[in-house]
């Protein structure tokens, strides 16, 4: 009787996400496998329109590998995601360790910063791309009115700053979102606990240290996770900003493979690329799993 | 019964987007979901408009400038027949360029469209046009300059018509030219004098583009041809003086460090609120330049030569084609109406274009218009980029080594050489 209701409950739990399923295979499978059709076949301009293309093995993931332009990508990707998600995580967190101590106006103000990150990227590229401006940037004539810098800095024309300029503009939309998500984390750690440690004589430190932060844990790591995945995949910023350039001082993976595929139509190497992106940020996510898993064990 | 009513809504929801997705996946049959914003009427479809057939037409002239006189045009063609309905739909040229792209795996292709005329070998090989050499042959007004209809071919057919031509000039503020007492440039040697004359503080002398895609290497090839430079042979002394002369007004400060991320609107943009006093730029700039400036008092010179060469052009434009699987009767009679003797002028007049019909005398349609004659005295050897089915990669070549340069990275020497091998490369491979 009751392992019959157990079954039923399951299969109408199948029905349930049946839906979402079909949808995510078709939307978000069929892409994925064809993509790892193609990087492995000749596309090309002439070929694309033609359905019998020659399978060429790991011919386009050689020519990938062996253009210098690529590891420099791989590179950048990962410098970027790296610093990104340093700015990000510390101003994020202390921004919502600041605004939980609930001061008047705390919320309105929280709801301000939060609106960076509701702009649409492509906005927040372009005021960025006119702050940096090296002539007549905003930037630029805060920091020489400070007299901190002599020169004017070309911030996004020089393959030294360019990356930090993307750095800067992304971290300042992903602020907000750390903040959000901390802040929530922080709100479900109950007072008691910090009362009862400061009956026992715990300091400000030795209270961040062993009650906030282990029982925080879990967001930190979603956040974390959460912030790689987006970072790492970033693509409009870095078009609209610098459109990878100067020559290549600040392309990643996504740019790379929107220019191979769609500005020198070469769609087999696009692709491969794209595959390689892929299965960094899959194995991310596999970590993000097991880390959460262990989480709910405990 | 609850449990039962939820159950079957949930098949009924699942079917419901089984079929919903069938019905997509019939349309796009590629299932490519990233589809843009011109996911209408696919190629075959007959669709009517007030009992007429309905065919779809991409171009790229931004909405509220040139684009505004294309819809002009496009209404007058449906109103002056009652057999065809033009559907005109406007995609950021980025945009149109990678739908293109898509639309030849999709099959979602629009029945007629745009492109610019250097990449229109590129698709042309890709299989995204008809090939219209019959069509073209048995037109009574098939009239078109040389250079203009070899950008539609690809390997001997026809794939296309040319829409309109522009090329490169030098617009210059004629106030701050004679406030600093300089006459307008027509040489390299007076470009760079006038430059240090007119660059100040906040103004450039000169705005150009030299951005990482195909506008940056449009704008260096004046450059590059005056000093007689070839894109075959960009290692040679002539090809490196070109670079050379650039970064030097850059070095002095004439031309903005910035212009490497400037496309040529964002060239306007500095002529135009006056942190430029001249740039290079083209005739689409026009009414750019009326609604950004109304009050400027500027005009136009040839893009000034090398002290030792001619001047120089570059051919730009747009061509127009047929799609693969498109309803090729009703867009061929669209497109001969938009590029006949009678419109073409028009149309192109309106857009900041030029005719690109050898039997339209631009030069004396323009005679007394201080401004557009001199673009159509230029049209003649504006020299074009290609054609070649890799041309994107070439410019690629050309317009990493100018950034290489201008950035610094590398030297003159270093960059041309590395440019030069890999147009040999390309070269190599097209064999």
């Amino acid at each position: 009787m009751n392992s019959k209701r157990e079954k039923r409950e399951r299969v109408m739990g199948y029905c349930f996400i049946l839906p979402a399923v079909v949808y995510m295979l078709i939307f978000i499978g069929y892409p994925i496998v064809y993509n790892w059709i193609i990087s492995f076949q000749d596309v090309t301009a002439t070929t694309l329109g033609s359905s019998a293309r020659d399978f060429l093995g790991f011919d386009n993931y050689r020519a990938v590998f062996g253009d210098p332009t690529f590891p420099r990508a791989v590179k950048q990707t990962f410098f970027y995601t790296i610093f990104c998600l340093i700015f990000q995580f510390v101003l994020g967190f202390l921004f919502a360790m600041f605004f939980s101590k609930n001061f008047s106006f705390s919320k309105p103000i929280r709801g301000f910063i939060v609106i960076s990150w509701m702009l649409p990227i492509t906005v927040t590229a372009l005021v960025f791309k006119f702050m940096f401006a090296e002539g007549n940037g905003i930037i630029n004539t805060i920091l020489l009115e400070l007299h901190l810098i002599k020169e004017p800095i070309g911030w996004l024309i020089q393959e030294k700053t360019a990356m930090w300029g993307l750095i800067i503009a992304n971290s300042w939309v992903g602020i907000p979102f750390n903040m959000l998500l901390l802040t929530t984390g922080l709100n479900n750690i109950s007072t008691d606990v910090y009362e009862a440690a400061s009956i026992d004589g715990a300091n400000v430190f030795q209270r961040f240290a062993r009650i906030t932060l282990p029982l925080l844990k879990p967001t930190i790591m979603s956040v974390l996770v959460l912030g790689f995945v987006y970072t790492f995949k970033v693509f409009d910023l870095v078009y609209v900003m610098t459109g990878g350039g100067p020559v290549d001082a600040t392309e990643v993976m996504s740019t790379y493979s929107y220019k191979l595929s769609f500005q020198l139509f070469h769609f087999g190497e696009g692709a491969a690329v794209a595959n390689v992106l892929f299965v960094c940020l899959f194995l991310v996510a596999l970590l993000y799993l097991k880390t959460i898993s262990k989480d709910e064990v405990i | 019964m609850k449990r039962k009513i939820a159950i079957l809504l949930t098949v009924a929801m699942g079917i419901a987007s089984l079929a919903a997705c069938g019905g997509d996946g019939d349309k796009t049959s590629g299932g490519e979901s990233d589809k843009g914003q011109a996911s209408t009427s696919g190629g075959n479809e007959e669709a009517t408009r007030d009992g007429k057939k309905e065919i779809t037409f991409w171009h790229y002239m931004s909405e509220d400038k040139e684009g505004k006189y294309v819809m002009e045009a496009v209404d007058e063609f449906n109103n002056s027949q009652d057999e065809i309905y033009v559907n005109a739909q406007y995609l950021p040229r980025e945009e149109l360029m990678k739908q293109y792209s898509i639309g030849v795996v999709s099959g979602e292709l629009p029945d007629c469209g745009m492109v610019d005329n250097p990449d229109h070998n590129s698709y042309a090989s890709m299989g995204v046009f008809e090939d219209i050499t019959d069509l073209y042959d048995s037109w009574d007004e098939a009239d078109f300059l040389e250079g203009s209809l070899n950008s539609c071919k690809y390997e001997d057919k026809l794939y296309g018509i040319p829409w309109g031509n522009n090329c490169l000039g030098l617009f210059y503020d004629k106030d701050m030219l004679e406030a600093a007492g300089v006459e307008v440039p027509t040489t390299w040697s007076e470009l760079e004098a006038a430059c240090e004359q007119l660059s100040k503080d906040d103004v450039k002398g000169l705005a150009i583009s030299a951005i990482g895609n195909e506008e940056g290497t449009f704008q260096f090839m004046p450059w590059l041809l005056s000093a007689g430079g070839d894109i075959n042979n960009l290692s040679s002394d002539s090809s490196k003086e070109a670079v050379t002369y650039l970064k030097n007004l850059m070095d002095k400060g004439y031309i903005g460090k910035e212009c490497v991320n400037w496309t040529q609107a964002d060239a306007e943009k500095q002529f135009a609120s006056g942190q430029a006093a001249m740039m290079i730029n083209g005739p689409w700039q026009f009414s750019g330049l009326k609604d950004d400036a109304p009050d400027k008092n500027y005009g136009v010179a040839k893009v000034p030569k090398a002290d030792d060469g001619d001047y120089a052009s570059v051919l730009g434009g747009e061509n127009v084609a047929i799609c693969k699987g498109a309803d090729v009767e009703s867009s061929w009679t669209f497109l001969t109406y938009m590029t006949n003797k009678e419109n073409s002028p028009k149309i192109c007049k309106e857009i900041g274009r030029f005719s690109p019909r050898a039997d339209v005398d631009v030069q004396e349609m323009f005679k007394d218009d201080p401004l557009n004659s001199v673009f159509a005295d230029l049209m003649p050897q504006a020299q074009s980029r290609g054609p070649s089915p890799k041309w994107p990669e070439i410019s690629a070549a050309i317009y990493t080594a100018e950034q290489e340069v201008f950035t610094g990275q590398k030297d003159v020497d270093t960059a041309m050489a590395d440019a030069q091998a890999k147009v040999d490369g390309i070269n190599e491979s097209l064999k």
